[in-house]
C-alpha cells in the first residue's frame, strides 16, 4: 500500500511550524517514530511523513496545546493505551461498527447491555468491521481473524504492529507481524490486504472521539 | 508525574561491573563496565565508563571518557571529555565540553558544543544549536595531519533547528530560521527562512531563502 508522503520541508511551510517544534513533539513522542520514513533524492536524504497522519496529527496537537502541557498530550496519542468502554447500543447509534459485526462478535453479555465492549475488542471489531465491508473477506473467514486477534494481538503489548491477510489457491491465512518488517511471499500467494494496527487503532479513536 | 518509589543508589569508587537496571542516584568513580539498560534520577560519572545499553536518567553529569552502546534519554546532560554512544540522543539541554561521536540523531531542545577533539553526529535536529571551537595549536595543518582525530571538526549529515550558530563544522545539510556559518566551516547547502550570517572563510556550496 503506496500512500502520499509530504516531505519535512513542505509540511513545515504548510502548517508553519519550526524545525525545533517538530523535534520537541518528536522527543515527546507525539508524533510515533515509524512515521518519519527515509528516503533518497537528489539533494541527499530527506525525511518524509505520511500525509494525512502528519497533517491531522499536527492539526490536533496545535489546537490542544494551549489547554495541555506536552506531556499530557502524549498520553492522548498513544492509541493502543485508550481507556474506553463503549455499550452496545451507542456502538450501532453512533455507526461505529456495523450491524452484522455487532451481533456476529459480541458475547450475549455485551449484546444485551449489561457489559460494555473495551478499547481492544472494540479494535478488533472495527478491523474485522473494515475488510468485511471492503468486500476483501468472507464471514467465515472474518471470523477467524476475530480469533486470531484476540489470541495474538495483545502479545504485542501497544508495539505497532500490521496485519496481513493473505490467500493461495482459495485457502486463506492471517499473520500479525511488527514493523517494520518485510515479508515476502511466494510466487502462489495474493496479498489481499496489510493494515497497519496502530493506524486502525487512530481511526477508531477518531471515530469514538 | 513524581516517582514515589524509592529506588536503590549505585555507587562505584575504582574498579568494578554493575549490571543496569533502576537506579535513585549513580555515581561512578574510576573504570566501570555496566551491562543493560540503565535508568536513574541522577547520574553522574568520572573516569572511564562503558554502557552496553540505553542510559536514561533526568540529570546527567559526564567527566571523563564513555561509551555507550545504545541511546541516551533524558533531561539534562553535560560531558566534558570523550563521549561515544551508537543510538539517538535525546536530550532537554546538552552541554558538551571535548570530542564526542553519536551514531543516531542528536535530538535537542538546547545544544551547546565547544569542540576539543572531532566529532561525529548523524544528524542533529532542535531548537537552538550553537557549535564553537576552542582555539587551540591543533587547528595548524601540521596537527591535522599527523592527528586528525584531535582536530576539533564537527562532522554531520545533516543539521535542522530554529537558531543555529556553527564553528569548524562539516555538513552535508544546514535547515533553520536563524542560521550563522562561522569560521572553518564547509557545508554543501544551507536553507534559511529569516538571517542567513557567514563568515567570509567559511565554504557553502548553495545557500538558498525560504518562506
Amino acid at each position: 500500500m503506496d500512500r502520499e508522503l509530504i516531505s519535512k520541508k513542505d509540511l513545515l511551510e504548510l502548517t508553519g511550524i519550526s524545525y525545533g517544534q517538530l523535534y520537541r513533539w518528536k522527543r515527546k513522542q507525539l508524533i510515533p517514530e515509524e512515521w518519519f520514513v527515509r528516503k533518497s533524492t537528489f539533494t541527499g536524504q530527506e525525511t518524509f511523513f505520511p500525509k494525512d497522519l502528519i497533517l491531522a496529527r499536527i492539526d490536533k496537537i496545535l489546537n490542544m496545546k494551549d489547554d495541555l502541557s506536552l506531556d499530557e498530550l502524549a498520553g492522548k496519542f498513544s492509541p493502543l493505551h485508550f481507556e474506553a468502554a463503549v455499550a452496545h447500543h451507542e456502538l450501532s447509534e453512533r455507526n461505529i461498527v456495523s450491524m452484522v459485526v455487532i451481533e456476529r462478535f459480541s458475547t450475549p453479555a455485551q449484546l444485551s447491555g449489561a457489559e460494555s465492549y473495551s478499547f481492544e475488542q472494540l479494535l478488533y471489531l472495527h478491523t474485522v468491521d473494515r475488510l468485511l465491508s471492503g468486500g476483501e473477506m468472507s464471514l467465515d473467514e472474518a471470523g477467524v481473524l476475530a480469533d486470531t486477534l484476540r489470541e495474538h494481538f495483545p502479545k504485542f503489548e501497544g508495539k505497532p504492529c500490521e496485519l496481513l491477510f493473505t490467500r493461495k489457491m482459495g485457502v486463506s491465512s492471517f499473520a500479525l507481524v511488527s514493523v517494520p518488517a518485510d515479508v515476502y511471499y511466494d510466487a502462489g500467494v495474493k496479498l489481499v490486504a496489510r493494515l497497519s494496527m496502530t493506524e486502525m487503532a487512530e481511526r477508531l479513536s477518531g471515530k469514538l472521539g | 508525574m513524581k516517582e514515589e518509589q524509592k529506588w536503590p543508589d549505585l555507587k562505584i569508587n575504582g574498579v568494578g561491573n554493575a549490571t543496569g537496571g533502576r537506579y535513585g542516584a549513580v555515581l561512578i568513580d574510576g573504570v566501570c563496565k555496566v551491562t543493560g539498560d540503565l535508568r536513574a534520577n541522577t547520574f553522574k560519572a568520572n573516569g572511564k565508563l562503558k554502557v552496553n545499553g540505553h542510559l536514561q536518567a533526568d540529570d546527567m553529569r559526564i567527566d571523563g571518557i564513555i561509551d555507550i552502546n545504545g541511546g541516551i534519554g533524558g533531561e539534562h546532560l553535560q560531558v566534558n571529555g570523550l563521549f561515544k554512544a551508537s543510538g539517538n540522543c535525546e536530550l532537554e539541554r546538552l552541554e558538551a565540553v571535548g570530542g564526542f561521536s553519536i551514531g543516531g540523531l542528536l535530538n535537542a531542545g538546547t545544544i551547546d558544543i565547544w569542540m576539543q577533539a572531532q566529532g561525529k553526529v548523524k544528524e542533529i535536529g532542535g531548537e537552538s544549536i550553537q557549535v564553537r571551537r576552542q582555539a587551540t595549536f591543533r587547528n595548524s595543518k601540521l596537527w591535522r595531519w599527523m592527528m586528525p582525530k584531535l582536530v576539533p571538526e564537527l562532522h554531520t549529515d545533516t543539521i535542522e533547528g530554529d537558531d543555529i550558530d556553527l564553528e569548524n563544522t562539516v555538513a552535508g545539510v544546514v535547515r533553520g530560521n536563524r542560521v550563522t556559518i562561522g569560521p572553518g566551516c564547509t557545508i554543501g547547502r544551507v536553507e534559511y527562512r529569516t538571517e542567513l550570517h557567514v563568515h567570509k572563510t567559511a565554504k557553502i556550496g548553495k545557500e538558498e531563502k525560504l518562506g
